[in-house]
Protein backbone atom coordinates (compact mmCIF):
# COMPACT_ATOMS: atom_id res chain seq x y z
CA UNK A 1 0.00 0.00 0.00
CA UNK A 2 1.25 3.68 -0.40
CA UNK A 3 0.40 6.33 1.26
CA UNK A 4 0.84 9.48 -0.77
CA UNK A 5 0.43 13.62 -0.12
CA UNK A 6 -0.45 15.65 -3.33
CA UNK A 7 0.63 19.17 -3.29
CA UNK A 8 -0.76 19.75 0.54
CA UNK A 9 -1.19 23.16 1.45
CA UNK A 10 -2.27 24.16 4.71
CA UNK A 11 -3.27 27.68 7.16
CA UNK A 12 -5.00 27.60 10.38
CA UNK A 13 -7.21 30.31 9.23
CA UNK A 14 -8.02 31.45 5.65
CA UNK A 15 -6.16 34.72 6.00
CA UNK A 16 -3.45 33.66 7.88
CA UNK A 17 -0.06 33.13 6.55
CA UNK A 18 0.77 29.22 5.62
CA UNK A 19 2.10 26.84 8.15
CA UNK A 20 3.55 24.51 4.62
CA UNK A 21 2.87 24.66 1.26
CA UNK A 22 3.12 22.42 -1.74
CA UNK A 23 4.84 19.54 -0.33
CA UNK A 24 4.07 16.74 -2.06
CA UNK A 25 5.17 12.69 -0.40
CA UNK A 26 4.90 9.39 -0.70
CA UNK A 27 5.47 6.59 1.46
CA UNK A 28 5.30 2.44 0.77
CA UNK A 29 3.76 0.84 3.46
CA UNK A 30 6.75 -1.67 3.80
CA UNK A 31 9.28 1.50 4.50
CA UNK A 32 10.25 3.44 7.67
CA UNK A 33 10.52 6.91 6.61
CA UNK A 34 11.78 9.60 9.20
CA UNK A 35 10.50 13.23 9.15
CA UNK A 36 12.77 16.03 10.46
CA UNK A 37 13.34 20.03 10.48
CA UNK A 38 13.47 22.76 13.08
CA UNK A 39 10.98 23.45 15.77
CA UNK A 40 7.59 25.21 14.39
CA UNK A 41 8.07 24.47 10.78
CA UNK A 42 4.69 22.25 10.60
CA UNK A 43 5.97 18.61 11.19
CA UNK A 44 3.04 18.09 13.49
CA UNK A 45 0.83 19.59 11.16
CA UNK A 46 1.61 17.88 8.02
CA UNK A 47 0.87 14.12 10.42
CA UNK A 48 -2.44 15.84 11.60
CA UNK A 49 -3.11 16.12 7.57
CA UNK A 50 -2.05 12.70 6.72
CA UNK A 51 -3.85 11.22 9.17
CA UNK A 52 -6.92 13.00 8.21
CA UNK A 53 -7.35 15.24 11.60
CA UNK A 54 -7.36 18.65 9.31
CA UNK A 55 -8.38 19.16 5.91
CA UNK A 56 -5.75 20.68 3.65
CA UNK A 57 -6.68 23.80 1.82
CA UNK A 58 -5.49 22.21 -1.40
CA UNK A 59 -4.07 18.92 -2.59
CA UNK A 60 -5.03 15.65 -1.00
CA UNK A 61 -4.26 12.63 0.93
CA UNK A 62 -4.64 9.29 -1.46
CA UNK A 63 -4.01 5.62 0.17
CA UNK A 64 -3.63 3.58 -2.68
CA UNK A 65 -4.75 6.07 -5.02
CA UNK A 66 -8.24 6.73 -2.75
CA UNK A 67 -9.02 9.64 -0.17
CA UNK A 68 -9.03 8.78 3.54
CA UNK A 69 -12.46 7.29 4.85
CA UNK A 70 -14.07 10.04 6.80
CA UNK A 71 -16.01 7.34 9.22
CA UNK A 72 -15.37 3.96 10.42
CA UNK A 73 -11.65 3.22 11.35
CA UNK A 74 -8.88 4.95 9.41
CA UNK A 75 -6.18 2.76 8.38
CA UNK A 76 -4.02 6.01 9.02
CA UNK A 77 -3.02 5.62 12.50
CA UNK A 78 -1.31 8.60 14.74
CA UNK A 79 0.21 8.46 17.88
CA UNK A 80 0.41 11.99 19.56
CA UNK A 81 3.26 13.32 21.21
CA UNK A 82 1.56 13.93 24.36
CA UNK A 83 0.35 10.83 25.87
CA UNK A 84 -1.45 12.30 28.86
CA UNK A 85 -3.51 14.44 27.16
CA UNK A 86 -4.28 11.66 24.28
CA UNK A 87 -6.22 9.51 26.36
CA UNK A 88 -9.36 10.23 28.81
CA UNK A 89 -8.51 11.79 31.90
CA UNK A 90 -12.16 10.11 33.23
CA UNK A 91 -12.01 6.69 32.12
CA UNK A 92 -9.83 3.56 33.28
CA UNK A 93 -6.79 2.45 31.54
CA UNK A 94 -9.03 -0.80 29.97
CA UNK A 95 -11.36 1.49 28.49
CA UNK A 96 -9.17 3.28 27.00
CA UNK A 97 -7.62 0.68 25.23
CA UNK A 98 -11.01 -0.88 24.02
CA UNK A 99 -11.65 2.03 22.20
CA UNK A 100 -8.65 0.58 19.91
CA UNK A 101 -9.54 -2.32 17.09
CA UNK A 102 -9.05 -5.47 18.66
CA UNK A 103 -6.16 -5.02 20.34
CA UNK A 104 -3.77 -8.50 20.54
CA UNK A 105 -3.18 -10.22 23.75
CA UNK A 106 0.70 -10.94 22.25
CA UNK A 107 0.83 -6.87 21.81
CA UNK A 108 0.10 -5.62 25.22
CA UNK A 109 2.18 -7.96 26.64
CA UNK A 110 5.09 -7.48 24.50
CA UNK A 111 4.89 -3.43 25.32
CA UNK A 112 5.16 -4.92 28.78
CA UNK A 113 1.85 -3.15 30.03
CA UNK A 114 1.18 -4.67 33.11
CA UNK A 115 -2.19 -6.01 34.13
CA UNK A 116 -2.65 -3.99 37.56
CA UNK A 117 -2.56 -0.83 35.27
CA UNK A 118 -5.59 -1.73 33.75
CA UNK A 119 -7.89 -0.83 36.49
CA UNK A 120 -6.02 2.59 36.76
CA UNK A 121 -6.77 6.01 36.17
CA UNK A 122 -4.41 8.06 33.20
CA UNK A 123 -3.26 10.06 36.41
CA UNK A 124 -1.86 7.47 38.21
CA UNK A 125 0.33 6.16 35.51
CA UNK A 126 3.81 7.75 34.26
CA UNK A 127 3.76 9.47 30.68
CA UNK A 128 6.12 5.88 29.79
CA UNK A 129 3.42 3.65 31.12
CA UNK A 130 0.76 5.58 29.18
CA UNK A 131 2.34 6.36 25.91
CA UNK A 132 2.55 2.26 25.57
CA UNK A 133 -1.31 1.87 25.85
CA UNK A 134 -1.81 4.78 23.06
CA UNK A 135 0.66 2.63 20.87
CA UNK A 136 -1.03 -0.42 21.75
CA UNK A 137 -4.40 1.35 20.94
CA UNK A 138 -2.83 2.39 17.62
CA UNK A 139 -2.70 -0.97 16.94
CA UNK A 140 -5.44 -1.99 15.65
CA UNK A 141 -6.17 -4.94 12.77
CA UNK A 142 -6.60 -2.24 10.18
CA UNK A 143 -4.02 -0.19 10.61
CA UNK A 144 -1.97 0.34 7.31
CA UNK A 145 0.04 3.24 8.20
CA UNK A 146 1.59 5.03 11.45
CA UNK A 147 2.57 8.03 12.25
CA UNK A 148 4.89 8.37 15.40
CA UNK A 149 5.01 11.75 16.29
CA UNK A 150 7.79 12.71 18.99
CA UNK A 151 6.39 8.94 20.87
CA UNK A 152 9.93 8.55 22.61
CA UNK A 153 10.89 12.15 23.87
CA UNK A 154 9.72 11.83 27.69
CA UNK A 155 10.92 8.01 27.95
CA UNK A 156 14.14 7.46 29.95
CA UNK A 157 16.62 5.37 27.46
CA UNK A 158 15.60 1.95 28.56
CA UNK A 159 12.30 2.38 27.72
CA UNK A 160 12.74 4.19 24.66
CA UNK A 161 14.92 0.98 23.23
CA UNK A 162 12.67 -0.71 24.17
CA UNK A 163 9.25 0.47 22.91
CA UNK A 164 11.32 0.96 19.30
CA UNK A 165 12.58 -2.64 19.24
CA UNK A 166 8.67 -3.57 19.72
CA UNK A 167 7.89 -1.49 16.90
CA UNK A 168 10.30 -2.11 14.21
CA UNK A 169 9.60 -5.30 14.88
CA UNK A 170 5.76 -5.42 14.82
CA UNK A 171 5.61 -2.77 11.65
CA UNK A 172 8.17 -5.08 9.61
CA UNK A 173 6.31 -8.25 10.32
CA UNK A 174 2.27 -6.37 9.53
CA UNK A 175 3.62 -4.47 6.72
CA UNK A 176 2.63 -1.22 8.64
CA UNK A 177 4.02 1.92 6.90
CA UNK A 178 5.89 3.81 9.67
CA UNK A 179 6.15 7.88 9.51
CA UNK A 180 8.59 8.88 12.82
CA UNK A 181 9.26 12.45 13.53
CA UNK A 182 11.36 13.04 16.09
CA UNK A 183 14.32 16.13 17.13
CA UNK A 184 16.66 13.18 17.73
CA UNK A 185 19.35 12.34 15.00
CA UNK A 186 20.64 9.14 16.22
CA UNK A 187 17.35 7.70 17.22
CA UNK A 188 15.67 8.33 13.09
CA UNK A 189 19.50 7.25 11.94
CA UNK A 190 18.56 3.38 13.92
CA UNK A 191 14.85 3.28 13.08
CA UNK A 192 14.14 5.11 9.37
CA UNK A 193 15.02 3.42 5.92
CA UNK A 194 14.79 7.18 4.02
CA UNK A 195 14.97 10.57 5.85
CA UNK A 196 12.30 13.72 4.40
CA UNK A 197 14.00 16.69 4.94
CA UNK A 198 11.10 19.56 6.46
CA UNK B 1 -9.51 8.42 64.41
CA UNK B 2 -8.16 10.45 61.74
CA UNK B 3 -10.70 10.37 58.44
CA UNK B 4 -9.33 11.30 55.29
CA UNK B 5 -11.35 14.84 52.32
CA UNK B 6 -13.11 11.89 50.84
CA UNK B 7 -14.69 10.00 53.73
CA UNK B 8 -15.70 12.91 55.63
CA UNK B 9 -17.19 14.20 51.99
CA UNK B 10 -19.35 10.89 51.88
CA UNK B 11 -19.93 11.78 55.62
CA UNK B 12 -21.70 14.89 55.14
CA UNK B 13 -23.02 13.97 51.85
CA UNK B 14 -24.81 11.57 53.91
CA UNK B 15 -25.65 13.89 56.33
CA UNK B 16 -27.66 16.62 54.17
CA UNK B 17 -29.02 14.32 52.49
CA UNK B 18 -30.69 12.63 55.42
CA UNK B 19 -31.56 15.69 56.69
CA UNK B 20 -33.14 17.14 54.03
CA UNK B 21 -35.28 14.10 53.34
CA UNK B 22 -36.12 14.63 57.06
CA UNK B 23 -37.33 18.03 56.84
CA UNK B 24 -39.14 17.70 53.40
CA UNK B 25 -41.11 14.30 55.09
CA UNK B 26 -42.03 15.69 57.98
CA UNK B 27 -43.08 19.07 56.60
CA UNK B 28 -46.13 17.39 54.85
CA UNK B 29 -46.88 15.36 57.80
CA UNK B 30 -46.91 18.94 59.58
CA UNK B 31 -48.91 20.65 57.28
CA UNK B 32 -52.26 20.22 58.94
CA UNK B 33 -51.13 20.58 62.40
CA UNK B 34 -49.06 23.87 61.40
CA UNK B 35 -52.50 25.37 59.81
CA UNK B 36 -54.57 24.68 63.33
CA UNK B 37 -54.93 27.79 65.50
CA UNK B 38 -55.20 28.00 69.66
CA UNK B 39 -56.21 31.62 71.04
CA UNK B 40 -55.23 29.68 75.03
CA UNK B 41 -51.57 29.64 73.94
CA UNK B 42 -50.95 32.62 71.83
CA UNK B 43 -47.32 34.02 71.73
CA UNK B 44 -45.89 31.84 73.84
CA UNK B 45 -42.03 32.19 73.81
CA UNK B 46 -40.39 28.88 73.29
CA UNK B 47 -40.78 26.21 75.75
CA UNK B 48 -40.31 22.15 75.78
CA UNK B 49 -43.58 21.78 74.20
CA UNK B 50 -43.75 24.27 71.68
CA UNK B 51 -39.80 24.51 70.91
CA UNK B 52 -40.16 27.41 68.66
CA UNK B 53 -43.07 29.29 70.28
CA UNK B 54 -46.01 29.98 69.24
CA UNK B 55 -47.42 33.37 67.38
CA UNK B 56 -50.22 35.38 67.86
CA UNK B 57 -53.10 33.35 66.29
CA UNK B 58 -51.46 29.81 69.12
CA UNK B 59 -50.25 28.67 65.66
CA UNK B 60 -47.24 26.18 66.55
CA UNK B 61 -44.49 27.75 65.11
CA UNK B 62 -42.54 24.74 64.84
CA UNK B 63 -44.27 22.68 62.68
CA UNK B 64 -45.26 25.90 60.14
CA UNK B 65 -41.44 26.23 60.25
CA UNK B 66 -40.88 22.71 59.06
CA UNK B 67 -44.02 22.50 56.48
CA UNK B 68 -42.60 26.20 54.98
CA UNK B 69 -38.89 24.49 55.03
CA UNK B 70 -40.26 20.72 53.16
CA UNK B 71 -42.21 23.24 50.82
CA UNK B 72 -39.16 25.32 49.83
CA UNK B 73 -37.10 22.20 49.64
CA UNK B 74 -40.11 21.12 46.82
CA UNK B 75 -40.59 24.56 45.33
CA UNK B 76 -36.00 24.45 45.25
CA UNK B 77 -36.20 20.82 43.27
CA UNK B 78 -38.94 21.55 40.79
CA UNK B 79 -37.33 24.59 40.17
CA UNK B 80 -33.83 23.51 40.21
CA UNK B 81 -34.61 20.48 38.32
CA UNK B 82 -36.21 22.17 35.56
CA UNK B 83 -33.07 25.40 35.42
CA UNK B 84 -30.88 22.69 34.87
CA UNK B 85 -32.41 20.56 32.08
CA UNK B 86 -33.01 23.71 30.30
CA UNK B 87 -29.36 24.68 31.05
CA UNK B 88 -28.29 20.97 29.95
CA UNK B 89 -29.81 21.39 26.43
CA UNK B 90 -29.35 25.24 25.80
CA UNK B 91 -25.64 24.62 26.75
CA UNK B 92 -24.98 21.21 24.34
CA UNK B 93 -26.90 23.21 21.70
CA UNK B 94 -24.64 25.88 21.99
CA UNK B 95 -21.71 23.75 21.65
CA UNK B 96 -22.78 21.53 18.70
CA UNK B 97 -25.25 23.14 16.66
CA UNK B 98 -23.04 25.46 15.13
CA UNK B 99 -22.08 29.32 15.01
CA UNK B 100 -25.12 30.67 14.74
CA UNK B 101 -27.10 29.12 17.36
CA UNK B 102 -24.29 29.44 19.62
CA UNK B 103 -24.32 33.15 19.21
CA UNK B 104 -28.20 33.40 19.96
CA UNK B 105 -27.62 31.34 22.51
CA UNK B 106 -24.87 33.27 24.16
CA UNK B 107 -26.72 36.31 23.41
CA UNK B 108 -29.40 35.22 25.69
CA UNK B 109 -27.51 33.84 28.53
CA UNK B 110 -25.69 37.24 28.89
CA UNK B 111 -29.44 39.35 28.64
CA UNK B 112 -30.81 36.66 31.65
CA UNK B 113 -27.67 37.68 33.25
CA UNK B 114 -27.26 41.29 32.70
CA UNK B 115 -30.59 41.70 34.48
CA UNK B 116 -30.50 41.13 38.31
CA UNK B 117 -31.97 38.05 39.31
CA UNK B 118 -34.42 39.42 41.64
CA UNK B 119 -35.92 41.60 39.52
CA UNK B 120 -36.61 39.55 36.37
CA UNK B 121 -37.80 36.89 39.34
CA UNK B 122 -40.67 39.07 40.61
CA UNK B 123 -41.44 40.05 36.71
CA UNK B 124 -42.19 37.07 35.90
CA UNK B 125 -43.80 35.30 38.95
CA UNK B 126 -46.43 38.49 38.81
CA UNK B 127 -46.93 37.56 35.20
CA UNK B 128 -47.48 34.25 35.58
CA UNK B 129 -49.95 35.41 38.71
CA UNK B 130 -47.99 34.77 41.88
CA UNK B 131 -48.94 31.68 44.02
CA UNK B 132 -47.00 28.52 43.60
CA UNK B 133 -46.82 28.26 39.56
CA UNK B 134 -45.14 31.56 39.29
CA UNK B 135 -42.50 30.94 42.12
CA UNK B 136 -41.45 27.80 40.39
CA UNK B 137 -41.77 29.42 36.62
CA UNK B 138 -39.95 32.37 38.03
CA UNK B 139 -36.88 30.48 39.28
CA UNK B 140 -36.99 27.81 36.58
CA UNK B 141 -36.52 30.81 33.89
CA UNK B 142 -33.46 32.49 35.39
CA UNK B 143 -31.54 30.35 37.29
CA UNK B 144 -30.48 28.55 34.11
CA UNK B 145 -27.89 31.02 33.04
CA UNK B 146 -24.28 30.10 34.42
CA UNK B 147 -24.78 26.10 34.23
CA UNK B 148 -25.44 26.44 30.66
CA UNK B 149 -22.50 28.55 30.35
CA UNK B 150 -20.53 25.95 32.33
CA UNK B 151 -21.87 23.20 30.28
CA UNK B 152 -21.18 24.99 26.88
CA UNK B 153 -17.94 25.79 27.49
CA UNK B 154 -17.28 22.51 28.94
CA UNK B 155 -18.57 20.73 25.50
CA UNK B 156 -16.75 22.87 23.29
CA UNK B 157 -13.52 22.01 25.13
CA UNK B 158 -14.04 18.43 24.70
CA UNK B 159 -14.71 18.40 21.13
CA UNK B 160 -11.30 19.97 20.90
CA UNK B 161 -9.44 17.30 22.88
CA UNK B 162 -7.11 15.01 21.96
CA UNK B 163 -8.84 11.73 22.99
CA UNK B 164 -11.66 12.92 21.26
CA UNK B 165 -10.50 13.32 17.85
CA UNK B 166 -8.62 10.02 18.30
CA UNK B 167 -12.00 8.29 19.41
CA UNK B 168 -13.21 9.55 16.02
CA UNK B 169 -10.31 8.34 13.75
CA UNK B 170 -10.71 4.89 15.69
CA UNK B 171 -13.76 4.18 14.43
CA UNK B 172 -16.23 5.64 16.74
CA UNK B 173 -19.31 7.09 16.50
CA UNK B 174 -20.69 10.30 17.58
CA UNK B 175 -22.74 9.31 19.44
CA UNK B 176 -20.65 6.21 20.97
CA UNK B 177 -18.09 9.00 21.50
CA UNK B 178 -20.77 10.97 23.00
CA UNK B 179 -21.83 8.44 25.67
CA UNK B 180 -18.53 7.13 26.24
CA UNK B 181 -16.59 10.23 26.40
CA UNK B 182 -17.87 13.38 26.93
CA UNK B 183 -21.27 11.63 29.52
CA UNK B 184 -18.49 10.98 32.55
CA UNK B 185 -17.29 14.83 31.81
CA UNK B 186 -20.90 16.36 31.70
CA UNK B 187 -22.46 14.07 34.63
CA UNK B 188 -20.69 15.21 37.48
CA UNK B 189 -20.87 19.29 36.53
CA UNK B 190 -24.26 18.59 36.26
CA UNK B 191 -25.49 16.53 38.91
CA UNK B 192 -22.82 19.23 41.20
CA UNK B 193 -24.72 22.34 39.31
CA UNK B 194 -28.37 20.51 39.97
CA UNK B 195 -27.48 20.09 43.76
CA UNK B 196 -25.96 23.83 44.03
CA UNK B 197 -28.89 25.30 42.06
CA UNK B 198 -31.14 24.53 44.95
CA UNK B 199 -29.79 26.82 47.59
CA UNK B 200 -30.39 29.73 45.16
CA UNK B 201 -33.70 28.31 44.38
CA UNK B 202 -34.58 28.27 48.11
CA UNK B 203 -33.69 32.21 49.08
CA UNK B 204 -35.00 33.46 45.85
CA UNK B 205 -38.59 31.74 46.65
CA UNK B 206 -38.25 33.09 50.58
CA UNK B 207 -37.24 36.67 49.39
CA UNK B 208 -40.10 36.71 46.77
CA UNK B 209 -43.19 35.48 49.59
CA UNK B 210 -41.62 37.71 51.61
CA UNK B 211 -41.47 40.75 49.61
CA UNK B 212 -45.55 39.96 48.82
CA UNK B 213 -44.88 38.55 45.09
CA UNK B 214 -44.98 34.77 45.58
CA UNK B 215 -46.66 32.33 47.41
CA UNK B 216 -50.11 33.81 49.38
CA UNK B 217 -50.11 34.28 52.79
CA UNK B 218 -51.97 31.91 54.06
CA UNK B 219 -49.87 29.08 52.96
CA UNK B 220 -46.72 28.71 55.82
CA UNK B 221 -44.17 29.17 53.16
CA UNK B 222 -40.64 30.80 55.12
CA UNK B 223 -41.51 33.84 53.56
CA UNK B 224 -44.63 34.24 54.58
CA UNK B 225 -43.41 33.76 58.39
CA UNK B 226 -40.35 35.98 58.05
CA UNK B 227 -42.39 38.61 56.79
CA UNK B 228 -45.19 38.64 59.43
CA UNK B 229 -42.70 38.23 61.79
CA UNK B 230 -41.69 41.97 61.43
CA UNK B 231 -44.45 43.09 62.57
CA UNK B 232 -44.31 41.64 65.86
CA UNK B 233 -40.17 41.91 66.25
CA UNK B 234 -40.71 44.96 67.60
CA UNK B 235 -43.08 43.98 70.26
CA UNK B 236 -40.04 41.56 71.64
CA UNK B 237 -41.72 38.26 69.62
CA UNK B 238 -38.02 37.78 68.83
CA UNK B 239 -38.15 33.57 68.36
CA UNK B 240 -41.17 34.33 65.49
CA UNK B 241 -38.14 35.37 63.30
CA UNK B 242 -35.15 33.78 64.86
CA UNK B 243 -35.84 29.91 64.73
CA UNK B 244 -37.88 30.10 61.36
CA UNK B 245 -34.55 32.29 59.62
CA UNK B 246 -31.89 29.68 61.22
CA UNK B 247 -33.30 26.95 59.82
CA UNK B 248 -33.36 28.58 56.78
CA UNK B 249 -29.60 29.35 56.92
CA UNK B 250 -29.15 25.79 58.00
CA UNK B 251 -31.22 24.03 54.82
CA UNK B 252 -29.59 26.84 52.07
CA UNK B 253 -25.69 25.74 53.78
CA UNK B 254 -26.55 22.25 54.44
CA UNK B 255 -27.19 22.03 49.98
CA UNK B 256 -23.91 23.43 49.62
CA UNK B 257 -22.16 21.49 51.51
CA UNK B 258 -23.87 18.97 49.88
CA UNK B 259 -22.98 19.40 46.20
CA UNK B 260 -19.46 20.46 46.93
CA UNK B 261 -18.70 17.25 49.06
CA UNK B 262 -20.90 15.53 45.69
CA UNK B 263 -17.86 17.59 43.54
CA UNK B 264 -14.95 16.32 46.05
CA UNK B 265 -16.14 13.14 45.55
CA UNK B 266 -16.72 13.07 41.73
CA UNK B 267 -13.30 14.49 40.79
CA UNK B 268 -10.63 12.24 39.96
CA UNK B 269 -8.28 14.52 40.81
CA UNK B 270 -8.99 14.89 44.21
CA UNK B 271 -8.95 10.82 44.93
CA UNK B 272 -5.89 11.28 46.75
CA UNK B 273 -6.55 13.98 48.97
Amino acid sequence: MILEGKNLTFAYEKRESRVFSDVSLQVDSRECVALSGPSGFGKTTLCKVLAGYLTPQTGEVLLDGKPLPKKGYCPVQMIWQHPERAVNPRLRMKDTLADGQQIDERIIRELGIERDWMNRYPQELSGGELQRFCIARALGKDTRFLIADEISTMLDMITQSQIWNFLLKEVKEREIGLIVVSHSGPLLEKVADRRIHF
Amino acid sequence: MRLNQRQKAKGLLVFAFIFLTAVAISGYFCHDAAMATDFSIKNMPPCLKYPFGTDWLGRNMFYRTLTGLSMSIIIGICAAGVSAVMALLLGISAATLGKKADSVITFLIDMVMGIPHILLLILISYACGKGLKGVIVGVALTHWTSLARLIRAEVLQLKESEYIQIAGKLGHSRLQIAYKHMLPHLLPQFLVGLVLLFPHAILHESSITFLGFGLSTEQPAIGVILSESMKYLIMGKWWLALFPGIMLVLTVVLFDVGGNSLRKIWDPNSVHE
